[in-house]
């Protein structure tokens, strides 16, 4: 994929090292988003079970010290 | 005269007055049109040890982050953040060891960019400290706090601003140096 890079007022097209940077850049930034997304989700998850045990709003509340 | 910095007209100040003034802008750099990352040279030196940048203004072409490195540097970068989203009271975080870079100091929208860090003695033969901020213009949007250090003592004079996908158009990235 073809990038504009920025160094202070010149913009141009990245090189294939600084567009391969970029990449990498973007994929580790993926893979973190992604991670986070499956701990939100899991935590969703384990709240519903709790609930799912009768447990109230106020009670998973205290449980997790919020 | 009136107390700094309240300045009437045709005030000399002195120089102990001008030696109080804390933030010096360093630098203003227009971000420009459809840019995937943007460089800013000569933002640290030795004149000073503490700054504070500020991204402002513009536009994303789709929500996204934006990741800083020092220099060429692409390793050693160590961090921890934490979120909250406007719809929940939950708060998430990440943290991170021997990265590429610090995630997510900045944010864009299809509205604005937006972000702000400390950053601590770049230029100085020490590790480099890093504590940013951002809230997103978007309803069920994010804020943010990030706090790290980069695991090295290079010195480094100019950083990066890469979007973590899409590009940005238009806005400011200022530099200020705060005085020592």
């Amino acid at each position: 994929m073809a990038y504009k890079v920025q160094i202070d007022d010149i913009v141009r097209d990245a090189t294939p090292q600084e567009a391969a940077a970029i990449e990498a850049q973007r994929q580790a930034t993926a893979s973190a988003a992604a991670e986070a997304e499956a701990k939100a989700a899991a935590r969703e998850s384990a709240l519903a079970k709790l609930a799912a045990l009768g447990l109230t709003d106020a009670e998973i509340a205290a449980l997790l010290g919020v | 005269m009136a107390t700094p910095p309240v300045f009437t007209a045709g005030a000399v100040l002195t120089a102990a007055q001008m030696n109080g003034i804390g933030l010096w802008l360093v630098k203003s750099q227009t971000i420009g049109s459809a840019v995937s990352a943007v460089t800013v040279t000569d933002a640290f030196s030795a004149d000073y040890d503490n700054y504070f940048v500020t991204v402002n203004g513009g536009v994303a072409s789709t929500t996204n982050y934006g990741d800083m490195t020092l220099g060429s540097t692409a390793t050693g970068y160590y961090m921890s953040q934490n979120y909250m989203t406007y719809n929940s009271n939950t708060v998430g975080g990440i943290s991170r060891q021997n990265q590429t870079r610090w995630i997510a100091i900045t944010v864009g929208t299809t509205n604005v960019l937006n972000g702000q860090c400390w950053i601590h003695d770049p230029f100085n033969a020490k590790n480099t400290i890093v504590n940013a901020w951002y809230a997103q213009t978007l309803t069920t949007g994010e804020n943010s706090l990030v706090r790290g250090y980069l695991a090295d003592t290079t010195s480094y004079t100019a950083f990066t601003l890469t979007a973590s996908t899409g590009t940005w158009t238009g806005g400011e990235i200022r530099v200020y140096g705060m005085r020592n």
